[in-house]
């Protein structure tokens, strides 16, 4: 950035620079100290009415909300000051004077923030002895509910619904202690964004229907992942317990997704837990298809490709190191392979510059394209008479089975076992799906992703790229790709669009391809 | 004047010289008595001789801030190429304040050629009279006497025949007294809930529709078109020789526990204790004055010594354990129960809080139970403790005063008057006894 | 949602009229004809449609005697804002009934200076005259409702009292009667 003014300031004893015009709350964080607060977030415009994020600053006479006001050359600030904690303890303290303490029966025990920063620096007791306001339980729409009690009128929903989604339905209601957020009848949260809304209340007032009372906060594992269900990439986190996945929820990307995920991406987990899954290798023999272990069904994989030409019906839902080996099959059998993504209506989020619920419901369509797969509505078109149709995760569920009919011998290489390939597979191949692998995806931008494991595959399921690359060798072709990072830095080094990048370089912000479509978000 | 008593001769009659004269309301009537003579001369000045000569006559704003008017308005960069607006805040809801009502049913041509002349001292040509709902009659007035102004050209495109464009629009306000705060008016007057903007920016830079804004009190405008016809100098008579910030005079809307209530002028300076005992008649019969607030329910209350002490200006209130504020005298006398009126007003602003931040919104609803139970007789010493500890989370902490303004009544209540409060608590301490398990 | 808040919100008054935010018949619109015009000439005084809301609430409310959630969707289309919106901003300022009242609806100031004044004993006059049990319940009638409101700007003309549109100053428990037959 050319001609930034920098500006510099001591907070807590840090001294930091930052560009002219930042909030001292942000320049806190660059100074590595966290402000407490609840209705700043920096993916909404600044409120100022929580009041939390009071600090001290030398030479002016009242304290500062560090969200709402700009720093100055030589400022020093203090966040932890008497004074200031002070002014925070008083404003917990009177959070607390009309929430009910619901802990026990919230769902955002465990990942409150009022829990969070009264524990930090709230009083021990209360001093309220009165009456509590009471306000009752509100369905609003979509996976929403809203529990008024416990709301602490941060705003953030309403300037969420307002600014970033372009569909105010939430308003304030009502003055004073009596203020809730309301709505009109009617006009409900089934924007397909409005979900958000849930991770934005710091409290347990805005909750998921979708969640409630399923898990307590600290009984999830969590770990990194990117949203399988469109071409956006959101970034995501997976919430597994007891090796199910309990929760979607988005991480923030400012590259990708800012701090958002779409519903449709969110409220769709349940098929990662799901149990008609193949969990053992299958080989057809007497005309049935019968486990076998894994030597037994690569060696008769083998055979079936030996001399012959493959083609591959890919998933677009495959990552990019398991497509990458698949083309290498293809390729060293002079085949080729195409795929299909299903569609879906967009929904963009307008107060995000190019975030939307794409229109590709598939996570790596772009990553097909870029490794040689061919796009089309008739994939199986490509299938020549006598060649070994290799089905890769893809379920054929809307496409005619019967062009497999042509097909030589047919080897299923997926997570579920379709039901015409019940009579038409020769060898099934159990993988591992997004959740329980790690790998990589690229996003209609071109911007690669590295997703983590969250939980295990079930039965003797294996890892994409693992299979294939021991199919691969099975076939005559080099091994090495024992892990995703091995077999990205393969695909890297050898499609140009790739070149450059590295599997431990793409870290959990991803990186943009070569030539990414020209006006891609950076 | 004492109006609606006949005026006191001790008054001093400038703003209020035609209350009570029916004639006065139209423009007719009010022109025979020297109407809109200032703002032709107004309109053939430069608004920065004007803005020069208010600043000159040490005019503060009479809404409670007290802000000099002149520095205010100069606040606004001519020539900047935006839209300018002026809005002129009788939203009067200042409990004591009832002074604007006054001028505005008697005498609403003032207003209209207080709000002409400072719209185009401020380079606006717009100028937005903000006016409380409740105030039907002088809503109908204001309305009236727009209405002539426009028939009769002072309005319009064409002010006074001079080409120059004044615009004066009455907007009708719907039941909130955060309203009065000049960044909630600008919210409410732009169709939005009433709640204040935090500043920076301020109204000056950008205010109404984002653009550069002088917000001024209806007692601040009328002041102007006499300054302009009898100058800077005349003005700055009025008020203490030792004590040149407070000039002009002041219109005190008097009220409670004595004689004559009403509104009275009097010059910046003039001794309080006089103002109270003679203009107003002092104490009902058999009753001693006990509690006074000098300038709305917002400012400390003062001891009876306190009030007779004052001279009434800005610094004298200061200097006296309280502020001059609006000017509504609210007086309390000692058949009161002083900790239940404290209860009523803590009320009053939990009733009005617009709930935007947290201490506010939860710290006067809580102050009013506190005290509302200690007037029932179900207090108690902590009680008290934990009032002042609120009232201080209450001040200096939010987007605006309305919390602090509910904390000082509590505050200036406790500390000079605190036996009130401690003969109100329970005698009998009672203990929490933990349950027994059999 | 319940419009029936906790003691600091009093003034609502669900009534035993329908305690309705619905109108009982199909909303008429409310911006035909004068009405109409009148607000289109409101809106040539401001650079947003936004800012004569309250001006607009303000003729629904004088043709209709409270807003209904109907006309409130009717305002939120002609002034291009969202129903949510508007009731949002109705629901901050105390004038405007969101639910039908008594025929006549009476404010009584009690704040301190009034208070001082006795304000709580015309109140009571009040009730007991008209017959309404509490306050913020309308008579069964449907003829009064009252209420406590907070300051009027009158404290020197204690106790005032607004009657629907009409404020009457010094009022006393002696001269409640009077004013009730005044009122028809």
């Amino acid at each position: 950035m050319a001609d930034v003014k920098m500006v510099n300031l001591t907070i807590e004893g840090r001294t930091v620079a930052v560009p002219d015009g930042t909030s001292i709350l942000e320049a806190a964080k660059a100074a590595g100290v966290l402000i407490p607060h609840y209705c700043y977030h920096p993916g909404l415009p600044v409120a100022g009415v929580c009041r939390m994020c009071l600090v001290e600053v030398e030479k002016a006479p009242k304290l500062a909300p560090s969200c709402a006001t700009s720093v100055a050359e030589g400022q020093v600030v203090h966040v932890h000051s008497e004074k200031a904690l002070e002014a925070r303890k008083g404003v917990l303290e009177m959070l607390l004077i009309n929430h009910p303490l619901d802990c026990p029966i919230c769902d955002q025990a465990g990942e409150c923030e009022l829990q969070d920063y009264t524990y930090q620096e709230g009083r021990a007791e209360g001093r309220y002895r009165d009456p509590k306001r009471f306000n009752p339980v509100e369905d609003f729409g979509g996976d929403v509910v809203y529990v008024a009690n416990r709301c602490i009128l941060c705003t953030r929903c309403v300037r969420f619904m307002d600014d970033v989604a372009h569909d105010p339905v939430l308003t304030v209601a009502e003055r004073g202690d009596r203020a809730l957020i309301g709505k009109f009848e009617g006009e409900d949260l089934t924007h397909p964004w409005a979900g958000n809304v849930i991770d934005l209340c710091p409290v347990g007032a805005l909750l998921s229907k979708d969640s409630l009372n399923k898990a307590r906060a600290w009984e999830l594992d969590r770990s990194a992942s990117v949203c399988p269900h469109c071409s956006q990439g959101c970034n995501m986190i997976v919430e597994t317990r007891d090796n199910q996945v309990m929760r979607l929820r988005p991480r923030p990307n400012e590259a990708v997704n800012k701090y958002f995920m779409c519903d449709h991406g969110r409220l769709n987990y349940r098929w990662m837990n799901r149990q008609d899954r193949v969990d053992v290798p299958l080989v057809r023999q007497a005309g049935v298809l019968a486990s076998a272990d894994w030597e037994i069904a690569l060696r008769a994989a083998a055979a079936l490709l030996a001399g012959k030409r493959a083609f591959v019906l890919a998933s677009p839902n495959l990552s990019n190191e398991a497509l990458f080996l698949l083309g290498r099959l293809a390729k060293k059998t002079g085949g080729t392979g195409a795929f299909r993504v299903p569609q879906g209506a967009e929904a963009p989020l307008p107060g995000v510059e190019d975030l939307a619920l794409r229109a590709d419901r598939a996570a790596n369509g772009r990553g097909a394209e870029l490794l040689g797969f061919t796009r089309s509505e008739t994939p199986l078109s490509g299938l020549g008479a006598g060649d070994v149709l290799i089905v890769a995760d893809e379920e054929l569920a809307q496409l005619d089975a019967s062009g497999a009919a042509k097909a030589g011998a047919v080897i299923v290489i997926g997570t579920t076992l379709p039901a015409w390939a019940r009579h038409a597979a020769n060898v099934v191949l159990p993988i591992a799906n997004c959740t329980e692998e790690e790998g990589t995806f690229t996003n209609l931008r071109g911007r690669v992703q590295r997703f983590l494991q969250a939980k295990a595959a079930p039965g003797v399921a294996r890892p994409s790229y693992f299979v294939l690359g021991d199919l691969l060798a099975a076939a005559g072709e080099g091994s090495g790709f024992w892990t995703a990072g091995q077999t990205f830095d393969a695909l890297a080094a050898s499609v140009p669009a790739y070149a450059g990048l590295s599997y431990d370089g793409l870290g959990l912000r991803g990186a943009m391809t070569q030539g990414a479509l020209a006006g891609a978000s950076a | 004047m004492g109006f609606p008593h006949k005026p006191h001769e001790r008054e001093t009659l400038v703003l209020s010289k035609h209350f009570g004269e029916q004639e006065a309301i139209g423009l007719d009537g009010w022109r025979k008595r020297g109407g809109y003579v200032a703002l032709q001369k107004a309109l053939s000045m430069t608004p920065a001789e004007i803005v020069a000569i208010v600043k000159e006559s040490g005019l503060r704003g009479r809404g409670g801030a007290g802000f000099p008017t002149g520095v205010k308005w100069s606040f606004m960069k001519p020539g900047d190429g935006k839209p300018h607006y002026l809005c002129c805040n009788a939203d009067e809801s200042e409990p004591g304040t009832f002074k604007d009502r006054e001028i505005m049913r008697w005498t609403p041509h003032s207003l209209v050629e207080g709000c002409a002349i400072g719209a185009y001292a401020i380079g606006a040509e717009v100028a937005y009279i903000y006016i409380r709902g409740e105030y039907t009659e002088a809503l109908d007035k204001m309305n009236a006497a727009c209405k002539e102004a426009y028939a009769a050209g002072i309005l319009g495109t064409n002010a006074m025949g001079t080409g120059k464009t004044v615009h004066v629009y009455v907007h009708k306000g719907a039941g909130a007294y955060i309203c009065g705060e000049e960044t909630a008016l600008m919210n409410s007057l732009e169709g939005r809930r009433g709640n204040p903007r935090i500043k920076p920016p301020f109204p000056a830079v950008a205010g109404l529709f984002g653009q550069p804004t002088t917000i001024n009190n209806v007692e601040t405008l009328v002041a102007v078109p006499h300054i302009l016809n009898n100058g800077a100098e005349w003005y700055k008579k009025f008020g203490r020789p030792d004590n040149p910030k407070s000039t002009g005079t002041k219109l005190y809307s008097v009220c409670g526990n004595i004689q004559r209530p009403g509104n009275y002028e009097v010059p910046m300076g003039f001794p309080f204790k006089d103002f109270l005992y003679d203009l107003c008649g002092g104490p009902l019969p058999g009753r001693q004055f006990k509690a006074i607030i000098p300038g709305g329910i917002s400012v400390p209350i003062q001891t009876r010594e306190e009030a007779e002490n004052s001279p009434m200006d800005y610094e004298g209130f200061v200097a006296n354990g309280t502020m001059l504020g609006s000017g509504g005298v609210i007086v309390i006398d000692d058949a009161q129960n002083l900790v239940k009126q404290i209860a009523r007003a803590a009320r009053f602003f939990a009733h009005e809080s617009c709930a935007q931040c947290t201490q506010c919104r939860e710290g006067t609803a809580w102050t009013t139970k506190i005290l509302e139970r200690i007037v029932a007789g179900d207090g108690s010493h902590e009680d008290l403790e934990t009032l002042l500890e609120i009232g201080e989370n209450m001040t200096g902490k939010t987007i605006c005063v309305l919390s602090d303004s509910c904390a000082t009544p509590v505050a200036s209540g406790l500390q000079k008057f605190r036996g009130d409060f401690e003969a109100l608590i329970k005698k009998k301490k009672v203990h929490m006894v933990p349950a027994q398990v059999a | 949602m319940s419009a029936t808040r906790n003691e600091m919100g009093g003034e609502r008054a669900p009534g035993d009229l329908a305690h309705a935010l619905h109108e009982t018949e199909p909303h008429v619109p409310v911006f035909t004809g004068a009405r109409r015009a009148e607000l289109d000439e409101l809106l040539t005084r401001y650079p947003t449609k936004m800012a004569a809301l309250l001006p607009a609430l303000w003729i629904v409310q004088e043709e209709r005697g409270w807003v209904s959630s109907d006309a409130m969707a009717e305002v939120a289309q002609v002034l291009e804002l969202t129903p949510a919106y508007v009731k949002g901003v109705v629901s901050f300022y105390t004038m405007y009934h969101q639910h039908p009242v008594g025929r006549h609806f009476i404010q009584v100031c009690t704040t301190s200076p009034c208070n001082v004044c006795g304000a709580e004993d015309v109140v009571n006059a009040f009730l007991k005259h008209t017959g309404c049990e509490e306050l913020g319940v309308t008579s069964g009638d449907g003829k009064y409702t009252v209420i406590e409101v907070e300051c009027l700007g009158a404290c020197g003309f204690a106790t005032p009292v607004m009657v629907n549109e009409k404020f009457i100053e010094s009022v006393t428990p002696e001269t409640v009667p009077a004013l009730l037959a005044s009122l028809g």
